[in-house]
């Protein structure tokens, strides 16, 4: 990736009158860590960057953004917001407008085609962090750390992200300016990402889920980081009534996650933020996997990839399979 | 205070004569660390680095049931809280987070519950050899040996634990494993010494915090306040994490006849934390919450109970989702004064 073209383009796009800010990724403070960044000016632009550690999916920003009243007399601030996207972000993108959650001319996309970005945590276990930022480049099929001015190869199959493995679409699937070539598409890995689930029976698979939904603390990172979970009234945050208790036990964190994965199905873009940053390490992106899963074996559907598509929990078709119906 | 010194080979041993009075040790659970019960015939290996879920949750569950009843009862069952614990590994840092959490408990009301399960837990210290990348207590006031909270310090040795009892509890504690045990000689306590001067050396990050107390209310319409929260996703993992963070919600939950009022912890960074009934919120965007987690932390709680409400763990940097790190944002602060 050329970061001088990005960083140009970056700058051209945020001088703009009709343009609030861009938001891209830059380094962050410590070891592996990519911090989101606002950019409202041209100097700004500098800062940006674009490497196998830019995980976050930045489209969550876009519904974010809260909403106060204005002063009296103050018109709203219409103007458009830019957004650095990978292909996994991109879906995400165009998942929204399918569901209206954001308006097409409201959005400027800067596509960013996507080799593969690296699984921090495999990599801090290989190669612990260090105060200082390290860099992360991509070199062919692999991926290189730069750190204390070493270059240290890091073969793609050992450290290339879960998501990445089984991604479909490295190539945003909508963009208003493209930066970078095209990426080939990879082979798929031969599994699906949930043999291991999918092979436990009934109760080996009750046993499982209640092991990690036990874990759960209801931060609510998992849904505050969700491009997808939107809602501007939750079902976790009602209070009257309370459909789901505030009380942490496996029966109300069951509840919570559930509710999340039925809310997702058919919407869920498999971006794993979910599961990057959970701080109890609910395995949260096999449990969204398994209903893309579903969904796109039986419905033939896949979300976020049509911004011209039907929202798939609002459509229906006469030979929609029903055999899971008793 | 007297030193003791246990030799490793009796680990388990010592261990052993613990396993039955309720005892609680850092456990891996996948790759998150945290404190869980221990078997009757586990013996748990004490490693570097802290529990990412702090042990708040031992003296302040993340749902405790006040009291229960029942409809057309006017009777309220509290629950009992009698059984004693110990609290193996702790680390410095979050028994002094204790020490600092107790004054908020004991302030206008003392807190029945939070008081009670403080006096039946026993804290047993682990100083830290390795401290963690984000670590940064030695600018709060407390170090990788520090004993403030603590009733008994263990400091790894190499092929030996030395004991260092600081309270009564401690006492009794090292009373009933005292055949393991013999006196520590001056060698071994210059070797803490040399351990523990290593280990500050360790220690890469730092917070000068002078001034920030009294500083920040004049920040309060600061632009920085904007610019450190703009990525900031409402989430609850700093605050929940943090093992000074102490800030519960009440709520009574149903059954058919049957209901309990419980209390759970709440944070300040979810929007619902200050919604009015009226719809009115006086911390309406991310940039107020974030403001006022700094302030509770570096001033209000300054103001009240004269301590800093943060031991310099690294808990928030490390698991912020999208890198907001509270050493940033004090620098930032104390670029501003």
């Amino acid at each position: 990736m050329d970061l001088e073209q990005l960083r140009k383009t970056a700058a051209e796009v945020v001088v703009r009158e009709d343009v609030k800010y861009l938001i891209g990724w830059k380094q962050g403070s410590y070891g592996y860590r990519v911090a989101p960044v606002f950019v409202e000016d041209a100097s700004g632009a500098a800062e940006l960057l674009f490497s196998p550690l830019c995980t976050a999916n930045l489209a969550t920003y876009l519904t974010l953004v809260e909403k106060t009243p204005l002063p009296r007399g103050q018109e709203a601030d219409k103007r458009k917001v830019a957004l650095l996207v990978k292909g996994c972000d991109s879906r995400a993108v165009t998942q929204l407008i399918v569901e209206h959650g954001i308006n097409r001319d409201q959005v400027i996309v800067v596509g960013c085609p996507c080799p593969g970005v690296v699984d921090t945590e495999k990599l801090a276990e290989k190669y612990p962090e260090q105060g200082k930022p390290a860099e992360v480049e991509w070199n062919g099929e692999n991926f290189v750390l730069l750190c204390d001015d070493k270059e240290t190869e890091l073969p793609r199959d050992q450290f290339l992200a879960e998501k990445c493995r089984l991604c479909r679409h490295p190539n945003p699937v909508i963009s208003d300016i493209t930066v970078g070539e095209p990426v080939e598409p990879w082979t798929l890995a031969d599994d699906n990402g949930v043999e291991e689930i999918e092979g436990k029976n009934l109760e080996e698979r009750q046993a499982y889920w209640e092991e990690q939904f036990s874990k759960c603390i209801r931060c609510y990172s998992c849904r505050n980081v969700c491009p997808l979970c939107y809602c501007q009234d939750c079902i976790l945050d009602r209070l009257n009534p309370t459909w789901v208790n505030r009380a942490v036990n496996f029966s109300e964190n069951t509840a919570f996650n559930i509710a999340r994965a039925f809310h997702l199905a058919g919407r869920c873009i498999e971006c794993g933020e979910c599961e990057r940053v959970c701080p109890a390490n609910i395995p949260l992106g096999k449990l969204n996997r398994k209903m893309a899963r579903e969904v796109r074996d039986k419905y033939g559907f896949e979300p976020g990839v049509d911004p011209e598509a039907e929202p798939f929990q609002a459509s229906f078709k006469p030979d929609d399979p029903e055999d899971f119906i008793l | 205070m007297s030193a003791m010194l246990l030799n490793k080979e009796k680990w388990p041993e010592f261990i052993g004569k613990l396993t039955g009075k309720n005892l609680w040790a850092p456990k891996l659970e996948g790759e998150a660390m945290r404190f869980a019960p221990v078997a009757e015939d586990e013996v748990p290996e004490l490693t570097d680095g802290n529990t990412r879920i702090p042990p708040k949750n031992i003296v302040f569950p993340q749902t405790e049931t006040m009291y229960r009843f029942q409809l057309g009862d006017f009777e309220m069952k509290e629950p009992e809280l009698k059984e004693e614990m110990i609290l193996l590994g702790i680390r410095p840092c979050d028994a002094r987070a204790m020490v600092i959490v107790d004054k908020l408990f004991s302030w206008d009301v003392d807190d029945p519950y939070y008081l009670k399960r403080r006096e039946l837990v026993t804290l047993v210290g682990l100083a830290c050899s390795e401290p963690g990348l984000n670590c940064f207590c030695t600018s709060l006031g407390g170090g990788p040996a520090s004993t403030e909270g603590l009733d008994l310090l263990m400091v790894d040795l190499g092929d030996s634990y030395l004991l260092e009892t600081i309270t009564p509890k401690g006492e009794a504690l090292v009373s009933e494993v005292s055949e393991l045990l013999i006196e520590a000689d001056t060698e071994k306590i210059k070797m803490k010494k040399k351990m523990v001067s290593e280990s500050e050396g360790k220690i890469k990050r730092s917070v000068d915090h002078k001034g920030i107390p009294e500083g920040l209310p004049g920040l309060w319409e600061d632009p920085l306040w904007k610019s450190v929260s703009a990525s900031c996703l409402g989430c609850g993992t700093c605050t929940y994490l943090c093992p000074t963070c102490h800030c519960f919600d009440i709520q009574d939950e149903t059954e058919g006849f049957e209901a309990r009022r419980c209390r759970m912890w709440d944070s300040c960074m979810f929007e619902e934390y200050t919604l009015h009934t009226s719809g009115h919120n006086p911390r309406p965007t991310r940039r107020e919450r974030t403001r006022n987690r700094i302030n509770h932390k570096y001033n209000y709680y300054v103001d009240k109970f004269d301590v800093i409400a943060c031991v310099g763990c690294g808990r928030c940097i490390n698991l912020c989702p999208v890198n907001i790190d509270i050493v940033e944002i004090l620098r930032q602060v104390k670029e501003a004064l």
